[in-house]
C-alpha cells in the first residue's frame, strides 16, 4: 500500500480540530485514527475514509463542540424569538409594503425555480443510459470548404472490423434508417424504420414494457416504441401481432412484434419508432454492399469495456483511415476518426453533421445563458424593491432601534436583527415562489413548447439549491439596509434629529436602475413581437401561399398524378422535380480549377420556376430539357456573391468530371426558414425518371379545395400508399409558432419586470406621501390645486425619470440589437423609434403609478390629514 | 434516585466501563458494546455519553499510554466512581424488584 493512503483524510480532521473542545481533542482524534486503521484493514481505503468523515460529522454534538463566542453572542434563542415576532408584526402592520416585498421576491424565486428545472432538464439529457460512458459514436472529421467539419457517419465495414481487431470493443451497433410504409389492417402510414444490430437494446437503456429485448436477434422480429404501439393497436398489448413493412412498392416483409419499449424519458436526443434486425437491410435493398468502404452507414456505435479504452482504439485508427482514403475520391478524404461518448454527444450533436441524433442541447444551452441573465435581473429588481422600501420605512423604526441600542444591543446585533427579519420575509417569499414556479411558470413554459421537463419537488438537489437562493436573496437584499440603519447613533436618534429615508441618493439610484431594466425588457417584448410580424410578412423569395406539393415514388406515379391533375381547372401549373425547395436538396461539391465549393443542388423539371414563382435576375431560364441544357445551371444570388463572380453568366465548373455552365441567376429564396442563412444553391435540369416531387400552383383562394382534390386523386390511384404531401407554406414546420413563442416569452418577462419596477415605485411614492400628509393638507387648505400638488410630487422624480431615460434608451437599443443579431440571421431593422416606443410606454406606466397616489392625496380630507398623530 | 438521571444508553456504557476495567477507553468501549448489542455505534454517541456521565460524576478518567496505531495520541481510560457504581446497583435493584413483582401481579390479576 502507498504510504500516503495510510493517513486519515485531511479535511474532516481539520474540521474536527475546529469544532471539538480542546480538552477532548487528543483522545477523540486518537480514537478516530485507531478506528480508521482498523477499517483500512477490513475495507478499502476509500470506504475507511468515508466512514471516518461520516463519523466526524456525527461527532457534532452539543456537549462535544467548543463554545464559540460569536455564536453564543448572536444566537440567543429568546432574542431570535423576539426578532421573529417583530418581523411578523412588521409584515402585518404594513400589508402593502409586505405584499410588494414578498410578491417581488416570490416572482424572482419562481423564475429561479423554473431556471433550475430547465438546467436540470437540459443536462440530464441522455443520462439515463447505463452505458453512457462506455458507448461511443464513431465520427470522422474532414476538410470541407477549407474548414474542418465533423460528420456522424462511418464507413460501412468499420464496425465489424473494430470488433474483430480490438479486444476492448465488447459490442457494436450499426444504425441505418429507411422510409417505409407500415401496414396493419386498415392502418397504413409512412414511417421511418431503424435497422440495428441486436446489441442495440443492450448498449442503450430503453427498457421494454412488453416482450424481450433479446428477440431483436431474430430477423423476423420488430420492436416498437410506445407511441407506435398506441398508434397501431391502441391500448392492447401488441406482442405477437404482425406488421407488414413495405420497403418499396414491390418489396415487403411481414414482421412479428416481440417488444414494446417503455415511454422514453423526455430529455433524450436518441430514440426509435421501429427497430428491426440489421440483416433485413439485405432484404430491403438487394445488393446492399456491407463491405463498400466508399459508402457510409448512418451511424456506428461501439461499446468498450472501460471508458479509457477508447484512447487505445483512437490510437489504432490510422490503418482504417488509410483504407478509407484509398477507396474514395480525393475530395472525400477524411482527416481522422473520432469517437464521441454517448454521455456528452447531446452537447456536440449540433456541430456534428449528418448524425442520427435529433436536435441537440446547443440551443438550450444558449437559452440557459439568456435565462441566467433574466433571472439575475429579476432578482436585482426584487432586491432593489426590498432595499428601497426597507430604507424608507426604517424611519418609522428609528425609535425601536434607539431603545434596542440603549438597553444593550450592539451594532452587530442590530444587523443580525434586520437580516433575520429579512430571512423571515424571504422564507415566506420562497414558499410563494415555489408555488409560483411549480404551478405557474413551469407549466406555462412547458405548454408553450409542448414538452415536459419532468420537474418534481422530490429532487434532493432542489432542496440544496433553494436554501442557497433564499440565503443569497436574504443577504443581498438585507445587508445594505441593515448596515445603513444600524449606523445611526443612539443619542441622535432619541433626540429626534435624524432625518433620512426620503432623500437617500442610493434609493434613487436603485429606482433609476429598475427603470432602465424595465425599459430594456419592454423594448425586447416590443421588438420580438414586431419581429414576428415582420418575418411573417417577409418574402420567402418565391410564392409559398398558392403552391401545394406531394412526394411521389417514381416517374410513373408522377405521370399518372400529373394526368389527373392536369384536367383540374384550379391548377394553374404543374411541375416535377427531383428535389423540392423546403423539403430536401442534394449537397454537391463543385470543382473549379483552383478550388472546391459546396452548394445545394435542386434538379427540376421544365415548369418548376413558373410553378414556384422563382424570379430570374439575369440570364435565361432552362429551354431545352432533353438536350443542350443538360449541362446548364442556374445559380442563386448568394452563390454568385460567395464565388465573387462579377458576371456569373458563362462561368463554368465541374461536378463528377462533367462540365456545367451557368446560364442564369435566380433571385435569392429561403429554403429552410429564416433561422438558417441563405445557402449557395443552384438548379440543374432533372431527368423525368428522377422526379420525386410534384408541385402544383393553384388559383388563389382555391388552395384548400385543390389540396383535397389532390388527396382524393391519390387515394383513388394508390389506396395502399399513404399520401405524403402538403401546403408549401407549411414546409417550415412550426417555425411561425416558434416565432410567436419568442414574442410571448419576452412579453411575459417584460410584464413581470414592469410590474416589479412599478411596485417598487408605488411603494416609494406611497411612503413618501404618507410622510408628508400634513404638508399636503396645509397646502390644500391654503388653496393648492391639482396642478400644484402634482408638480410638487413629481418634482422629486423628474430628474430621476429623465436621467434613467437618457441611460436606458441607448442601452436598450444596443441590447436589443445584439440580442436580435445573436438569435436570428434575418430580422427586422432595429430603429431608435422602437426603443422610443418602449420608453414612452414606460413613462406612461410611471405616470399612471404616481397618479394613483396624487389622486389619493387630492381626494383626502385635509382635516383628517392634519389630525393624524 | 431522581437526581441521578441515568439514561438507558448511558447505563449500558457505564456498565461496559465497569466491565472493561483497565481497558476502558473509547474504541474498546465501542467495540465491546457493538459486539454485545450486535449493532453499529458511532464514536459521537459513545463519546457524548461518556462526557455527559463524567459531568454527572458517574465516571472519572485519566490519560493512558500512547500507541503508534493512534498516531502517538494518548488514550483516555475511564473508570466508574463509587457514586456511579452505587447508581448502577440501585438501578439493578429496582429492576430485580420489578421483575419479582411480575408473576405476583399476573397471578393476582388472573384471580380477580
Amino acid at each position: 500500500m502507498k504510504p500516503q493512503a495510510l493517513h486519515p483524510p485531511k479535511w474532516p480532521l481539520k474540521f474536527l480540530r475546529f469544532f471539538l473542545k480542546e480538552e477532548y481533542l487528543e483522545e477523540i482524534e486518537g480514537d478516530m485514527e485507531e478506528i480508521f486503521y482498523e477499517n483500512v484493514e477490513r475495507f478499502s481505503v476509500r470506504k475507511a475514509k468515508r466512514i471516518y468523515a461520516w463519523e466526524i460529522i456525527k461527532l457534532l454534538r452539543p456537549n462535544l463542540i467548543r463554545n464559540f463566542e460569536f455564536v453564543n453572542q448572536l444566537l440567543q434563542y429568546s432574542m431570535l424569538k423576539n426578532y421573529f415576532k417583530v418581523s411578523v408584526r412588521g409584515l402585518l402592520k404594513s400589508p402593502v409594503n409586505s405584499f410588494i416585498n414578498i410578491f417581488g421576491l416570490a416572482a424572482a424565486i419562481g423564475f429561479c425555480i423554473f431556471f433550475y428545472a430547465f438546467v436540470v432538464y437540459t443536462y440530464k439529457r441522455d443520462q439515463f443510459h447505463e452505458n453512457k460512458d462506455v458507448v461511443f459514436l464513431s465520427t470522422f472529421t474532414a476538410s470541407r470548404e477549407g474548414a474542418l467539419r465533423q460528420y456522424g457517419l462511418s464507413p460501412r465495414p468499420l464496425g465489424e472490423l473494430l470488433k474483430q481487431d480490438f479486444p476492448q470493443v465488447t459490442n457494436i451497433c450499426r444504425v441505418e434508417d429507411r422510409n417505409v410504409i407500415v401496414k396493419h389492417g386498415d392502418n397504413i402510414f409512412n414511417e421511418r424504420i431503424r435497422f440495428v444490430d441486436p446489441a442495440f437494446l443492450d448498449m442503450f437503456t430503453f427498457p421494454l414494457k412488453w416482450g424481450v429485448s433479446a428477440s431483436l436477434s431474430d430477423v423476423n422480429s420488430i420492436v416498437i416504441s410506445e407511441p407506435m404501439a398506441e398508434k397501431y393497436f391502441g391500448d392492447e398489448n401488441p406482442i405477437g401481432q404482425s406488421l407488414l413493412v413495405k420497403f418499396s412498392a414491390e418489396n415487403g416483409k411481414e414482421f412479428k412484434i416481440t417488444g414494446v419499449a417503455n415511454k422514453f424519458p423526455s430529455s433524450r436526443s436518441f430514440d426509435f419508432h421501429f427497430l428491426i434486425n440489421f440483416e433485413n437491410l439485405r432484404t430491403a435493398q438487394p445488393g446492399f454492399d456491407l463491405h463498400d468502404w466508399s459508402a457510409f452507414h448512418q451511424a456506428t456505435f461501439i461499446q468498450v469495456a472501460q471508458p479509457s479504452d477508447i484512447k487505445i482504439i483512437e490510437a489504432g485508427m490510422d490503418k482504417y483511415k488509410r483504407t478509407q482514403n484509398e477507396s474514395v475520391e480525393k475530395e472525400w478524404a477524411i482527416a481522422a476518426f473520432q469517437f464521441e461518448p454517448l454521455a456528452t454527444a447531446h452537447i456536440k450533436t449540433d456541430e456534428i453533421r449528418e448524425d442520427v441524433f435529433r436536435e441537440g442541447t446547443h440551443s438550450n444551452i444558449t437559452s440557459i445563458k439568456f435565462l441566467t441573465g433574466v433571472c439575475i435581473l429579476m432578482m436585482l429588481l426584487a432586491c432593489f424593491n426590498y432595499i428601497n422600501i426597507a430604507i424608507s420605512t426604517s424611519v418609522k423604526r428609528l425609535k425601536e432601534l434607539g431603545v434596542r441600542k440603549t438597553i444593550g444591543a450592539t451594532r452587530k446585533l442590530v444587523i443580525v436583527q434586520f437580516l433575520s427579519e429579512n430571512i423571515v420575509v424571504t422564507f415566506f417569499a420562497m414558499i410563494f415562489g415555489i408555488l409560483l414556479g411549480w404551478l405557474v411558470v413551469i407549466p406555462w413554459f412547458e405548454g408553450l413548447w409542448h414538452f415536459s421537463m419532468e420537474f418534481s419537488l422530490n429532487d434532493p438537489r432542489l432542496w440544496v439549491y433553494l436554501p442557497i437562493i433564499m440565503l443569497i436573496t436574504a443577504i443581498a437584499s438585507g445587508i445594505y439596509p441593515a448596515i445603513y440603519i444600524s449606523r445611526f447613533q443612539t443619542v441622535t436618534i432619541l433626540k429626534g434629529s435624524v432625518k433620512f429615508g426620503q432623500k437617500n441618493p442610493i434609493t434613487k439610484i436603485f429606482l433609476g436602475f429598475q427603470l432602465v431594466l424595465a425599459c430594456m425588457f419592454i423594448t425586447s417584448a416590443i421588438v420580438f413581437t414586431m419581429n414576428g410580424d415582420y418575418l411573417a410578412n417577409r418574402s420567402w423569395g418565391y410564392s409559398n401561399r398558392d403552391v401545394i406539393y406531394t412526394a411521389v415514388e417514381s416517374e410513373s406515379v408522377f405521370q399518372q398524378l400529373n394526368d389527373v391533375m392536369q384536367r383540374n381547372p384550379k391548377v394553374l401549373s404543374i411541375s416535377g422535380s427531383a428535389q423540392h425547395i423546403g423539403k430536401n436538396h442534394q449537397t454537391t461539391i463543385l470543382h473549379f480549377p483552383d478550388k472546391e465549393f459546396e452548394a445545394d443542388r435542386l434538379s427540376v423539371g421544365p415548369t418548376y420556376f413558373n410553378t414556384m414563382g422563382i424570379e430570374l435576375v439575369s440570364g435565361r431560364a432552362f429551354k431545352d430539357f432533353e438536350g443542350s441544357d443538360r449541362n446548364a445551371v442556374i445559380v442563386n444570388e448568394t452563390m454568385a456573391k460567395n464565388l465573387s463572380w462579377v458576371n456569373p453568366i458563362g462561368q463554368q465548373f465541374k461536378i463528377d468530371s462533367i462540365t456545367y455552365e451557368v446560364v442564369g441567376v435566380a433571385k435569392d429564396f429561403h429554403s429552410y426558414s429564416f433561422f438558417s442563412l441563405l445557402r449557395p444553391t443552384f438548379f440543374t435540369v432533372a431527368d423525368k425518371n428522377d422526379f420525386r416531387f410534384l408541385a402544383l400552383k393553384v388559383s388563389r383562394e382555391q388552395e384548400q379545395s385543390a389540396f383535397e382534390d389532390l388527396k382524393k386523386a391519390w387515394a383513388t390511384l394508390y389506396p395502399e400508399i399513404p399520401f405524403n404531401g402538403g401546403y408549401q407554406e407549411n414546409v417550415w414546420g412550426n417555425y411561425y409558432e416558434q416565432m410567436g413563442i419568442h414574442g410571448h416569452v419576452w412579453r411575459v418577462f417584460a410584464s413581470v419586470a414592469v410590474i416589479l419596477a412599478m411596485l417598487g415605485l408605488y411603494g416609494l411614492v406611497a411612503i413618501n406621501i404618507s410622510g408628508r400628509v400634513k404638508e399636503f393638507s396645509i397646502r390644500k387648505i391654503l388653496g393648492a390645486n391639482y396642478k400644484n400638488i402634482t408638480n410638487n410630487i413629481f418634482k422629486q422624480y423628474y430628474v430621476l425619470i429623465i436621467g434613467s431615460l437618457f441611460v436606458s434608451v441607448p442601452l436598450s437599443f444596443i441590447f436589443i440589437k445584439s440580442v436580435l443579431d445573436f438569435a436570428y440571421d434575418y430580422h427586422m431593422p432595429v430603429t431608435i423609434w422602437v426603443v422610443m416606443m418602449a420608453a414612452s410606454l414606460l413613462i406612461a406606466v410611471v405616470i399612471a403609478t404616481v397618479a394613483t397616489q396624487i389622486i389619493k392625496v387630492f381626494k383626502a380630507n385635509p382635516v383628517e390629514g392634519l389630525k393624524t398623530e | 434516585m431522581k437526581k441521578t438521571k441515568l439514561g438507558e444508553f448511558e447505563e449500558l456504557v457505564l456498565l461496559t466501563v465497569a466491565a472493561l476495567q483497565q481497558d476502558a477507553y473509547g474504541v474498546e468501549i465501542k467495540r465491546e458494546l457493538e459486539s454485545r448489542l450486535k449493532e453499529k455505534l458511532s464514536v459521537g454517541s459513545i463519546q457524548s455519553a461518556l462526557k455527559r456521565m463524567e459531568d454527572k460524576g458517574f465516571l472519572t478518567s485519566q490519560f493512558g499510554e500512547a500507541t503508534a496505531k493512534r498516531g502517538g495520541k494518548r488514550k483516555r481510560i475511564y473508570a466508574t466512581t463509587s457514586h456511579g457504581r452505587k447508581v448502577l446497583e440501585e438501578m439493578k435493584d429496582i429492576r430485580t424488584q420489578l421483575w419479582s413483582a411480575i408473576p405476583k401481579l399476573a397471578f393476582e390479576l388472573k384471580a380477580i
